[in-house]
């Protein structure tokens, strides 16, 4: 018996954190704007009218001290849920992730864990500018000890939520703010994915697409249109960062021959690196061609529009560098014709009207 | 202030072992078999002894860098922590660790690490989970040390290892301090930090959120007036750290930290008002390193201290005092005194004993225990 729901990704995490709420007596959900009229983007509505204020609460301007506050609570015990409405607040926060909650548990030789769930929020677009919409998501995969995730379904929000807030280890839970108003289907029957493995979210035989979060979303606008020309594209959400699912990687390129990762984040700063640099050690022999990545340019984001248009690569860009590697270029007009449509690239839809 | 009820030759027993259990350390430290960076606590045991006296194994104490006193005077087992000096799988965190890194969930032991300032926040992190489960806010949740114990480390294991001849874990590695009866009290956490917290962010930002919450706490801020070797001076304005306790919020108090009598009384009553759900409580207590910031030897020659600056504080020694004190006031006499060296030159030469027995770890666990 399966009892799917469809909702949006932001539905999806709130229901999450209400049944993780209700599951789990030791969790509480703590951050900047959790109860506040807006409860960062409806993600934690009415979660404090149902839980109480001591469980659901907002917290001082001290991204540092409460995240060690929150390592503090949850070695009595405790499954604290600390939510960044930006991921670059995260940043006043390394020396407690990075020295105590992801070494905790290594360094007291498995006699203490810090079961600590951090929500950040990643995102891009209507002037969030240099310092509101940085894609860091890389940085803090390079430390051992800390679980990255970054689910870009609605289905795999929620099980990912409740298998984050379930775990033992410190988890940094990434959203890509233009994910939250996409609708899916939410299983609340299905099994945990014990927050490893890529996800196939599209077969195909010509090229693999390796995708991040709001990427993935656009890697999958660019195959339908590519398949509409002939050209089927495989499509794998990389929703886990640590470990990266290179397996899934190598099994799909074994097939199709060719690799195209599309990352939201400046190149520099990508995981796809790391996916190619596995890929290229143990596996070259199955690639019939050099594998390309998309990201974003090597500097900040501006905040003006008129240039952050220019700024974010899109489907039509994974369209492009496909048609490109497969040696198809007269396709391209056809397809670009498809795929353009006349939505600012700061916007995530028509109904957007900003701040985020 | 509550009249202090005390029993000076125990405080003076347990800095004595303190200081004993340090020289010891600091002379076999040249044989290179305990390669980590290790701070002594010479010449600041009171401080330890004094807060810890007032503790049960309910109450959780947090520490640092300089964290041997703390982890002995809060009964921490005191060959783990030798075998966790020599890097053996018998050590408190199975060698992971060393000298910066001790535990011992037994005795309410939590932790201590080497950032400054790094396990302020996480003291106040445990003191509100306490109070929030007592409040009833997180009930039926787990309690402490959810975590397991790693299979070479569990006490019958350390009594196997140290064969007939050693002594009994208990008899060895725990104090002999006695439990203080407070059975229906809120239990309270305690943090030892020193005064060069008081230059990071995060001693703030934990200050007003303990305020905020009126958390079971009490932070013991040892002003031993150095940073490695950076005098006070030089970092802070001239005012007094207590003061900004007090300024966020809390009750706050100063004392001597040589003088374990004064530390005992100022604690007591520090504990009780927070065990009474008073909110956080503050001590700042003056003292002073001996040896060099990290390693055994004294460094006086290096010209960092005022002129005659440790000379004077070697005569206001809180081992001396206490001495004094005893036998001034005719509660301990000099044989008894010669007594307790002589139970402590055993204790240490068993425990050595059985910690420079201990086993290397593996090379095979080297990458467990990352993930829980």
């Amino acid at each position: 018996m399966h009892d799917v729901a469809v909702m949006s990704y932001g539905e999806a995490i709130r229901e999450a954190l209400d049944d993780a709420l209700a599951k789990y007596p030791e969790m509480i959900l703590i951050g900047e704007g959790v109860p506040d009229p807006k409860n960062i983007f409806g993600t934690t509505q009415g979660l404090r009218e149902k839980y109480g204020s001591e469980r659901v609460l907002d917290m001082p301007l001290a991204e540092n001290g409460m995240t060690g506050i929150c390592i503090g609570a949850a070695l009595a015990g405790m499954r604290p849920v600390l939510v960044h409405q930006r991921i670059d607040f995260a940043l006043l926060s390394i020396d407690q992730l990075v020295n105590n909650a992801a070494k905790w548990h290594y360094m007291f030789n498995g006699q203490q864990q810090v079961s600590l769930v951090v929500r950040v929020i990643i995102g891009r677009g209507w002037g969030q500018g240099p310092q509101h919409s940085q894609s860091l998501q890389a940085m803090f995969a390079q430390v051992p000890g800390l679980r990255v995730v970054m689910p870009t379904t609605a289905g795999d929000a929620y099980q990912f939520m409740l298998d984050a807030i379930a775990d033992n280890n410190p988890v940094l839970f990434i959203e890509h703010r233009w994910l939250h108003p996409i609708k899916g289907e939410v299983d609340k029957t299905r099994s945990s994915a014990e927050l490893v493995g890529a996800s196939l979210l599209r077969r195909g035989n010509d090229i693999t697409l390796a995708a991040f979060s709001h990427m993935s979303i656009e890697a999958l606008k660019a195959a339908t249109v590519l398949a509409r020309h002939g050209v089927e594209a495989e499509v794998l959400d990389m929703r886990c960062l640590t470990p990266l699912d290179v397996d899934s990687v190598v099994r799909s390129v074994a097939k199709t021959g060719r690799l195209l990762v599309a990352d939201c984040a400046p190149e520099m700063a990508s995981m796809g690196h790391q996916l190619l640099s596995a890929l290229f050690q143990s596996h070259s022999q199955r690639l019939r061609q050099a594998p390309r990545l998309i990201a974003y340019p090597n500097h900040p984001v501006p905040t003006s529009h008129f240039v952050a248009n220019h700024y974010y690569p899109g489907a039509e860009e994974i369209a492009a560098k496909v048609l490109d590697m497969l040696d198809r270029q007269p396709l391209k007009e056809a397809v670009m014709l498809e795929l353009q449509n006349d939505l600012a690239k700061d916007l995530p839809d028509r109904s957007f009207t900003g701040p985020f | 202030m509550a009249q202090a009820t005390y029993d000076l030759k125990q405080l003076y027993y347990q800095m004595l072992r303190i200081r004993r259990i340090e020289e010891a350390i600091a002379a076999r430290y040249a044989e290179q078999q305990m390669r980590c960076p290790t701070h002594l606590c010479i010449g600041e045991e009171a401080i330890a002894v004094g807060v810890c006296a007032h503790l049960t194994t309910n109450d959780k104490v947090f520490s640092n860098h300089r964290g041997h006193g703390h982890y002995l005077a809060k009964g921490g087992n005191l060959p783990r922590l030798l075998a966790e000096l020599y890097g053996f799988a018998e050590g408190c965190c199975g060698g992971r660790g060393g000298s910066m890194h001790l535990t011992d969930l037994a005795a309410g032991f939590i932790a201590s690490t080497p950032i400054v300032a790094g396990t302020v926040p996480l003291a106040a992190g445990y003191a509100w989970a306490e109070q929030m489960k007592k409040s009833g806010a997180a009930q039926g949740c787990a309690s402490v040390a959810r975590g397991r114990m790693p299979e070479a480390t569990a006490a019958q294991g350390c009594a196997s290892v140290a064969g007939g001849t050693a002594p009994r874990m208990e008899e060895v590695g725990r104090s002999r301090k006695p439990e203080p009866r407070m059975p229906e009290a809120a239990n309270v956490v305690v943090i030892f930090f020193g005064d060069g917290c008081f230059e990071e962010g995060v001693m703030h930002e934990t200050l007003n959120f303990a305020t905020l919450k009126k958390l079971p706490l009490l932070f013991v801020c040892e002003n031993n007036q150095y940073s490695v070797m950076t005098p006070l001076v030089e970092r802070q304005p001239n005012r007094d750290i207590y003061k900004i306790a007090a300024a966020h919020g809390l009750q706050a108090m100063n004392g001597d930290g040589n003088r374990v009598d004064q530390v005992y009384a100022l604690a007591q009553a520090a504990i009780a008002n927070a065990r009474a759900g008073l909110g956080p409580q503050f001590l700042e207590l003056y003292t002073h390193r001996w040896p060099e910031h990290c390693g055994p030897n004294e460094d006086d020659k290096l010209g960092y201290r005022r002129p005659g600056e440790l000379a004077a504080w070697k005569l206001r020694c809180p081992l001396l005092q206490a001495r004094q004190g005893l036998l001034d006031s005719g509660l301990s006499h000099e044989a008894e005194l010669a007594d307790m060296e002589t139970a402590l030159v055993e204790e240490l030469e068993q425990a050595f004993q059985w910690a420079q027995q201990g086993s290397r770890p593996s090379i095979d666990s080297m990458g467990r225990h990352l993930y829980a």
